[in-house]
C-alpha cells in the first residue's frame, strides 16, 4: 500500500522534527544572505523593499502582530458560544 | 466563415432534465452515473476550447430588444474555460454521490454560471443569475443536515435581495436608456441605477459588509456541492464586475478591505471550511481590487487570479471535504494527527495551500504577484501594501495553521474512525493539483488567454521576485512558529456582520407576525363563541337531509373530490423548499418556450 508507505514516511519525518527545524532556520538564513545580492531594483513600497531583508522583516512583524492582535485582543470581544445563534 | 457554437449551459440543462427519469438500478451503477454526469462538462469544455473571440450567437428578440446568450470574446472565453475545467474536476470528485438531487441542482447551478459569463445583455445575466441562486440554495440543502436548512434559507434571502437590486437597476436603466446593453460604465457617468446594479453584483462577490452569507452557508453545504459553489458564485460576480465596473476606484478600496477582513477572521476561526470561506472573501478581494484599479495589468492580474483561485480553492475544499467525509468533522479543535491516516489528502491539500499563499512553483505565485505589482505600478501603494499584508495572513491561516492542527499535532489528536475515501475523490484532487503546479511552473499556459493587451509583459519568474516571495512566506512561517501556542483554535463562534442581518430578519419577522397573531387570537375567540354554535346547528340540519337518500348520489363525486384533494395535498407540502423547486421548473419551462418560439 502506497498510502501506508507515505504515511509511514511522514511519521518518520515527524519523529525527526528537530532536524527539520534546523533545516528551516538554515534555509531562512541562506535566503537572507542571498537577498543581500539578489533584490528588486525598483520597489513597490516607496522603494523600502529594495533594502535587503525588507520582506523578511515585513513577514515576521505583520505575522506576529496579526496573530497576537486577533487572538488576544479582538477575539475575546467577538467570541461567543458555538450555539449562540441556535443553528 | 461558418462558426458553430454550442452554448456550454445546454449540456447541463439537458442533464438536469434527464436525471430524474433514469431508472434506479441503472443510476446506482457508478460507472454509468459517472459517465452520464461527465458528458455535460466535457461538452462545455470542448465548446469553450473551440470558441472564436469576438463573435455573437443565439440572439433572441424579446420586448423589442435582442437578448444575446452567446457573447464570445477573450474575457468570456477565459472565464468559461476555467468554469468548464472545474466543472469536470468537481463532477469527478462527486461521482460517488448517489443522491440524484446533487446532480440536478449542481447542473442547474453550473448552467447558470455559464449563462452569466456568455450573456451579452443585463436581462440575460439576470435570468441566469437567479438560476444560479436557486441551484446553489438547493446544493446547500443537499447536505441534508439540520443546520444546512437554516443556512440555505438565509443564503436564499440574501441572494434574492441582491437579485432584486440587480433587477431594479436594470429596469431603471432600461427606462432611462431604452436598452439592456451590458457594457462597461464610466465611473464619471455613473447614474443611480448603475449603483443599484453594482450593489447587486457586490452581494454575490461577497464584498464586505455584504459578505456574511458566504462564511455562513459554504461550511454547511454538501461536500461535493461546496466544490462547485466555491468556484462559481463569487467568480461570476468578479466577471460581471470586470465587464461592467472596471476602473471604479471604490472597488479598489473595497477589494483591499475584503482581502484584509477575510484573513483577520480566518486567523481566529476554528472550522476548517469556514477558514477557507473567509479566504474566499479575501482572495476575491484581490480580484475586486484589481478591477477597481482598472489598468490592463491589474485587470489581467484579477483574471489570472480568478483562474488560479478557482483551481486551488476547489482543491482546498476538496481536501477539507475529504476530511469531512472520512472523519465527520472539520473543527480543528477535534482533529489532529490525520497525516498518517490520510497522507495523500495532506499532500494534495498542501499543493493548494501553497498555491493560495503565492509560493513560487504554484499558481498563486504567478497571479497574486501580478495583481500586487499592477497595483503598485498604478501608484496605489497603500492598496498594494494591504494586499501584501493579506498575503502574510493567508499563508499563516491556510498554509500552516489549518494543516498543522488538522494533520499534525500541537494538541490532542483525533483517534476515532477514519472512513476510506472513494477513488474518484483522489482522481479529482489529483487533476486539480497537477494543474496548480503546471500553471505555477509554466505561467504562459495561463497568460496566453489573458484578455487585455499590456504594454510590457509581466514575468513572475525573476530571481528577485522569487526571493522576495520566499522570504515573505518563510518569515511568516517563523511568525507562526513563535505564536503557535497563541493561535491554537478554540471552539467558539466569532460574531460577524450576519449578527446585524439576523437582527433585521428577527425584527421584520416580528413586525409581520405580531399583527397576524393578534388577528388570529381575535378570530379564534369569535369562532369559538359564534361560529361553532352555528356550525353545530347547521350540521344537525344537514344530517337529516343527508340521511334521506342524498348519500347515493353524492358518493361518486365525493370520491373524485377527495382524490383531487389528495394530489393537491401532495403538492402543497407547506415546505418552502418544494415551492421553490416548482417555481424554478415553471420558470425554466416558460423560458424554454420563449426560447423556442421567440
Amino acid at each position: 500500500m502506497s498510502q501506508n508507505g507515505l504515511g509511514g514516511l511522514l511519521a518518520k519525518w515527524r519523529d525527526n522534527w528537530k532536524t527539520w527545524r534546523i533545516i528551516f532556520f538554515v534555509v531562512l538564513g541562506v535566503m537572507l544572505v542571498l537577498n543581500k545580492f539578489i533584490y528588486s531594483y525598483h520597489g513597490h513600497f516607496w522603494d523600502l523593499d529594495t533594502i535587503p531583508g525588507f520582506f523578511a522583516v515585513f513577514g515576521l512583524v505583520v505575522g506576529l502582530a496579526m496573530v497576537i492582535i486577533m487572538k488576544k485582543i479582538v477575539q475575546p470581544f467577538i467570541a461567543r458560544k458555538e450555539d449562540y445563534y441556535g443553528d | 466563415m461558418e462558426i458553430s457554437f454550442i452554448h456550454p449551459s445546454i449540456g447541463f440543462l439537458v442533464l438536469a432534465l434527464l436525471v430524474p427519469f433514469v431508472p434506479k438500478d441503472l443510476w446506482l451503477n457508478k460507472a454509468f452515473r459517472g459517465t452520464l454526469a461527465i458528458v455535460a462538462p466535457l461538452i462545455a469544455l470542448a465548446s469553450v476550447l473551440t470558441m472564436v473571440p469576438d463573435t455573437s450567437f443565439m440572439v433572441i428578440p424579446y420586448l423589442d430588444q435582442a437578448l444575446e446568450l452567446g457573447r464570445v470574446d477573450k474575457l468570456s472565453i477565459i472565464f468559461g474555460q476555467v468554469f468548464a475545467i472545474i466543472a469536470v474536476i468537481g463532477t469527478i470528485y462527486g461521482m460517488h454521490v448517489e443522491d440524484k438531487g446533487h446532480y440536478i441542482c449542481g447542473s442547474l447551478y453550473v448552467a447558470g454560471g455559464f449563462g452569466c459569463v456568455f450573456a451579452g445583455d443585463l436581462l440575460t445575466v439576470f435570468l441566469f443569475w437567479e438560476l444560479m441562486s436557486i441551484g446553489s440554495t438547493f446544493l446547500i440543502w443537499q447536505a441534508r443536515t439540520k443546520e444546512s436548512v437554516g443556512a440555505g434559507f438565509r443564503y436564499f434571502v440574501y441572494h434574492t435581495v441582491g437579485g432584486l437590486f440587480l433587477l431594479a437597476g436594470l429596469l431603471l436603466k432600461y427606462k432611462a436608456t431604452g436598452s439592456f446593453a451590458f457594457i462597461g460604465v464610466n465611473p464619471a457617468d455613473a447614474m443611480f441605477y448603475d449603483w443599484l446594479i453594482l450593489i447587486g453584483f457586490c452581494v454575490n462577490a461577497a464584498v464586505v459588509p455584504l459578505h456574511a452569507w458566504l462564511p455562513d452557508a459554504y461550511p454547511r453545504a454538501s461536500i461535493a456541492g461546496a466544490v462547485f459553489m466555491c468556484a462559481f458564485t463569487t467568480k461570476t460576480a468578479v466577471y460581471v464586475l470586470m465587464r461592467g465596473f472596471a476602473g471604479w476606484e471604490i472597488l479598489g478600496i473595497a477589494g483591499t478591505c475584503m482581502a484584509l477582513f477575510g484573513v483577520f477572521y480566518a486567523c481566529i476561526e476554528n472550522n476548517a471550511r469556514r477558514i477557507l470561506s473567509y479566504h474566499i472573501v479575501s482572495q476575491v478581494g484581490y480580484m475586486v481590487a484589481g478591477i477597481g484599479i482598472g489598468t490592463a495589468m491589474t485587470l489581467n492580474g484579477a483574471t489570472a487570479h480568478a483562474y488560479a483561485h478557482i483551481l486551488y480553492k476547489g482543491l482546498l475544499f476538496m481536501g477539507t471535504g475529504a476530511i469531512l467525509y472520512s472523519v465527520g468533522t472539520v473543527k480543528l479543535d477535534k482533529l489532529g494527527g490525520l497525516v498518517y491516516k490520510l497522507p495523500w489528502v495532506f499532500v494534495l491539500y498542501m499543493i493548494a495551500a501553497l498555491s493560495i499563499s503565492g509560493m513560487p512553483l504554484f499558481n498563486g505565485f504567478i497571479s497574486k504577484t501580478m495583481t500586487i505589482a499592477g497595483a503598485a505600478n498604478a501608484h496605489h501603494t497603500w492598496l498594494a501594501l494591504g494586499m501584501e499584508i493579506a498575503a502574510v495572513g493567508t499563508f499563516i491561516s491556510v498554509g500552516i495553521k489549518l494543516p498543522y492542527f488538522a494533520f499534525w499535532g500541537g494538541k490532542k489528536e483525533y483517534v476515532g474512525e477514519v472512513k476510506p475515501l472513494p477513488v474518484n475523490m483522489y482522481v479529482g484532487m489529483g487533476i486539480c493539483g497537477l494543474l496548480c503546479i503546471a500553471q505555477g511552473v509554466y505561467p504562459e499556459m495561463l497568460y496566453r488567454y489573458l484578455p487585455y493587451a499590456m504594454e510590457t509583459a509581466y514575468h513572475p519568474w525573476t530571481a528577485d521576485k522569487v526571493i522576495n516571495s520566499s522570504l515573505l512566506l518563510g518569515f511568516s512561517g517563523l511568525a507562526f512558529y513563535l505564536t503557535r501556542k497563541i493561535i491554537v483554535p478554540h471552539a467558539k463562534l466569532n460574531l460577524d456582520f450576519d449578527y446585524f442581518y439576523r437582527l433585521i430578519g428577527r425584527v421584520t419577522m416580528g413586525a409581520v407576525c405580531w399583527p397576524v397573531s393578534k388577528i388570529d387570537d381575535v378570530w379564534t375567540e369569535v369562532y369559538r363563541t359564534v361560529g361553532l354554535k352555528a356550525l353545530i346547528q347547521a350540521g344537525d340540519g344537514t344530517s337529516v337531509f343527508d340521511k334521506k337518500g342524498i348519500d347515493t348520489v353524492v358518493d361518486g363525486s365525493a370520491y373524485t373530490v377527495r382524490n383531487i384533494g389528495r394530489v393537491g395535498a401532495k403538492v402543497q407540502t407547506a415546505n418552502l423548499q418544494d415551492y421553490l423547486a416548482y417555481a424554478t421548473v415553471l420558470g425554466l419551462g416558460i423560458f424554454a418556450l420563449v426560447w423556442y418560439f421567440g
